[in-house]
């Protein structure tokens, strides 16, 4: 307890941090909010996209 | 190598025209994956029978022979870093050198670049597999590697993120697909991290000490030890797998908005938790409890990302019956949402004070290591052989085979690991009805689970049968095939695309076009905790109260300590008396930041394969220290701790003694002035006390040998708060 007496402004330090993680949360979800749907669509599908021909897979297996 | 590299860029372009697509033609790099992927078998090979040596040691000590380089305590550090750094890292870059092309539509930006990178750090690798063996260790869980290797690891390093973000920017696709946003952060906080980390003097060619001592560098290092789980472990390898899982399964990411929301919350979120691994220790209650808060929080992207893998493979789970690259993505994500759940459960201050220096924790980060990173990245090597080779997979009877065998070998790893953790916990913690610990002798909590110790080894051995099979399976499938060097590849130029795309809208949309601004935006993202919490750690005073009669270590108990630290004596023994009732009693006082002001680098320990040490000085007399360190089981019957007969006979190097001093006071500790020399002078006289000592207990020993300054050490840990402080003179004078 001497010692949490002795540090100033302890609570401040929890107090930012969430602070900051709502910040950057509502942020994120914002963007997300902001998405169009055929943007959406095309990133879903960009790792799809680069199969060079012949497809090997998933026949190879 | 650079065959292609003149055809690599823009042979075939065409003008465009408004509304005309410039197609151009282009080459992948196979070579390099190749490379990382063969690599990435034969380390983990090395790394998994290593860890099995050393989970047989546990119950034979004899395994080793009495060979020192082969003792658990140096080959603990080589199984970790070749597991983590080696089989992992080495799977990390093969996984980002064949995504990252295909996602950015472009070659590498550089192939030198790319071939620094694969051999500098293989090199790394092979380094470390000689200098752990040897005892150079900075002893810092998963950052033992001393500060040559630092070096030449952020050499490396920069090279490889370089090259990740100028291929980024040299990219012909318009959108940074979620992947890639991984592999940045990966990138990033790797670096700050490494850097951060390993700040430390050197005293020699091979020997350094941490700027930061005690208190700090215990929350320095688990701010890097907790993010090298979290960016070097966990980011790359969800890139990865938004990657390589829609590959496999041929779908979609069922979400693309959860993956921006997984990304951001998660390396914002992961940063703060490293003080999970310090609770109840003499850090800062403050610290601690942000480390708890944050590492709860943490389920909530863990499990957003793990179902969102998960959910991918909506429609698809028949073919995951038959296919196994699926049965083994299927396994790693399932482990992945175990680990990340049972994580925070261990982050939990009353969880945490049994499951803490227990096989509750080998167990948990067993499962992160085995099914995560193992099966995740077997699933890869699956996938990629056959497609590099251009054939089928040689069997997939026998990767199915794998698959079962690597689940059983889990199990029977993870399982006995559980048990074994929660039954030396309790046993710790046990009071008889008249308020004794129920087991004063730490050796009756060890008797318990030798046999977990046993059925471990069985698991790991089957995990490991499985990792021959897979190596065999593409063996064949290699020679079955013939290896594409260089692979073809068309896309519209990056000029075509941003004429498509005028209609910009300030949205994540926007953002995922602007490499450099994410890269920064990231960047603050994961530097914020970081800073909130090492930053007041360091330049707030009150936050390790000095305790005036902590002194630095005399010449003869530094050098003992640096012997304590090259055995990795700190792999199996705390230096942290947490304040429960049970610990108290067991080993003394509990242990007080102030008590670690000169400890370069810390010694707190994660894991207590015996007894707590920082309280040992002056418990048992330098005779019995001599015996138990020539045979641990001739003074404690049952110990499974090895024998160090070669600190009886080696002569202890007193050279180095004055580059250590200086480093020492370079980094704060107050030797006076010329203290080097007569530092010598006064380790013969306290080594000259010992061998009396010695000689009281019916032993002839020099005073030249290891084991004195062992001994010198082992004496005074623990024994300063005992001792009369100075204020008392001080007041005296004055």
């Amino acid at each position: 307890m001497e010692l949490i007496n002795k540090l100033g402004g302890v609570a401040v330090f929890g107090v930012v941090s969430i602070c900051l993680f709502v910040v950057v949360f509502t942020a994120s979800m914002c963007w997300t909010a902001f998405l169009r749907r055929p943007f959406l669509a095309k990133m879903e599908t960009l790792p799809l996209e680069d199969e060079r021909a012949p497809q090997p897979s998933p026949d190879n297996l | 190598m650079n065959a292609s590299a003149s055809t690599s860029e823009n042979p075939l372009s065409q003008p465009a025209g408004r509304g005309e697509k410039a197609v151009e033609t282009f080459y992948y790099d196979n070579r390099i994956v190749r490379a990382f992927a063969i690599a990435t078998v034969i380390w983990g090979i090395v790394g998994m029978s290593v860890g099995l040596l050393a989970a047989v040691e546990l119950f034979f000590p004899a395994a080793n022979l009495n060979f020192q380089y082969i003792t658990f305590g140096r080959i603990r550090p080589l199984h970790t870093n070749a597991v983590i750094f080696a089989f992992v890292g080495n799977g990390m870059f093969m996984g980002i050198y064949f995504s990252l092309q295909r996602l950015c539509k472009a070659r590498m930006f550089s192939d030198f670049l790319s071939w620094f990178n694969f051999w500098g750090w293989n090199a790394i690798i092979v380094a470390a597999a000689i200098t752990l063996p040897l005892g150079f260790t900075s002893s810092k869980e998963y950052a033992e590697l001393e500060w040559p290797i630092d070096i030449a690891i952020a050499v490396v390093w920069i090279g490889f993120t370089i090259n990740l973000l100028a291929t980024i920017l040299k990219r012909r696709e318009k959108h940074l697909y979620v992947a890639i946003w991984f592999y940045i952060a990966t990138a990033l906080t790797v670096a700050v991290l490494h850097v951060v980390n390993s700040m430390e003097i050197p005293a020699g060619p091979w020997k350094s000490y941490s700027v930061y001592a005690g208190v700090q560098d215990a929350l320095v290092q688990w701010w890097y030890g907790h993010n090298a789980v979290a960016f070097f472990l966990t980011t790359p390898y969800l890139g990865m797998m938004y990657y390589f899982l829609p590959k496999a399964a041929n779908r979609p990411v069922f979400s693309y908005r959860l993956s921006i929301i997984h990304f951001w919350a998660l390396i914002f979120i992961y940063i703060w938790a490293g003080p999970h691994h310090l609770l109840y220790t003499a850090l800062p209650d403050w610290a601690q409890s942000l480390g708890m808060a944050f590492s709860i929080m943490l389920v909530a992207p863990s499990w957003g990302g793990m179902l969102n893998g998960l959910l991918t493979l909506r429609g698809a789970w028949d073919k995951v019956r038959q296919d196994p690259v699926l049965k083994f993505m299927v396994g790693a994500v399932t482990a992945y949402g175990m680990a990340t759940l049972e994580g925070p459960a261990l982050a939990i201050k009353t969880v945490n004070s049994l499951s803490h220096y227990t096989d509750w924790t080998i167990a948990h980060v067993h499962t992160g290591a085995l099914g995560w990173n193992g099966l995740l990245t077997f699933s890869v090597l699956y996938w990629l052989f056959p497609r590099l080779y251009d054939t089928k997979l040689w069997s997939v009877k026998l990767a199915n085979y794998h698959f079962w065998i690597a689940l059983l070998g889990m199990m029977f790893y993870v399982a006995p690991m559980y048990v074994s953790g929660i039954t030396a916990g309790m046993m710790w913690k046990q009071f008889t009805a008249d308020g004794f610990l129920q087991y004063p002798n730490f050796l009756q909590t060890v008797q318990q689970i030798i046999p977990f110790y046993r059925l471990r080894a069985i698991g790991g051995s089957l995990y490991i049968v499985g990792t021959f099979l897979m190596a065999y399976n593409l063996w064949r499938t290699a020679r079955a095939g013939k290896f594409i060097p260089e692979e073809k590849a068309q896309a519209a130029s990056y000029r075509t695309q941003l004429a498509a795309h005028e209609d910009r809208a300030f949205s994540h949309r926007w953002l995922e076009s602007k490499p450099v601004l994410f890269t920064a935006l990231s960047l603050v993202a994961v530097l914020i905790g970081g800073m909130i919490e090492i930053i007041p750690m360091i330049v707030v005073k009150e936050n390790v109260p000095t305790i005036p009669s902590v002194k630095p270590y005399s010449a003869l108990e530094l050098l003992g300590r640096d012997i304590y630290i090259r055995e990795g004596c700190v792999g199996c023994h705390s230096q942290m008396i947490r304040p429960f009732r049970s610990e108290t009693e067991r080993y003394g006082e509990y242990s007080k930041a102030g008590e670690f002001v000169y400890d370069h680098p810390f010694l707190w320990g994660s894991k207590r394969t015996g007894p707590d040490l920082h309280r040992i000085g002056g418990k048992y007399p330098d005779a019995w220290h001599y015996n138990h360190l020539d045979d641990p089981r001739a003074t404690s019957p049952g110990s499974i701790m090895p024998r160090y007969p070669w600190l009886l006979t080696q002569e202890l190097d007193t050279a180095p003694l004055a580059a250590r001093i200086k480093a020492l006071r370079t980094v704060g500790v107050p030797y006076p002035d010329g203290y080097e020399t007569n530092a010598l002078a006064e380790l013969n006289q306290q080594a000259a006390k010992i061998v009396g000592n010695l000689k009281n207990g019916q032993i002839k020993a020099a005073p030249d040998r290891e084991i004195i300054a062992v001994i010198a050490y082992l004496q005074r840990l623990g024994t300063d708060i005992k001792a009369a402080p100075p204020a008392a003179k001080v007041a005296v004078n004055n």
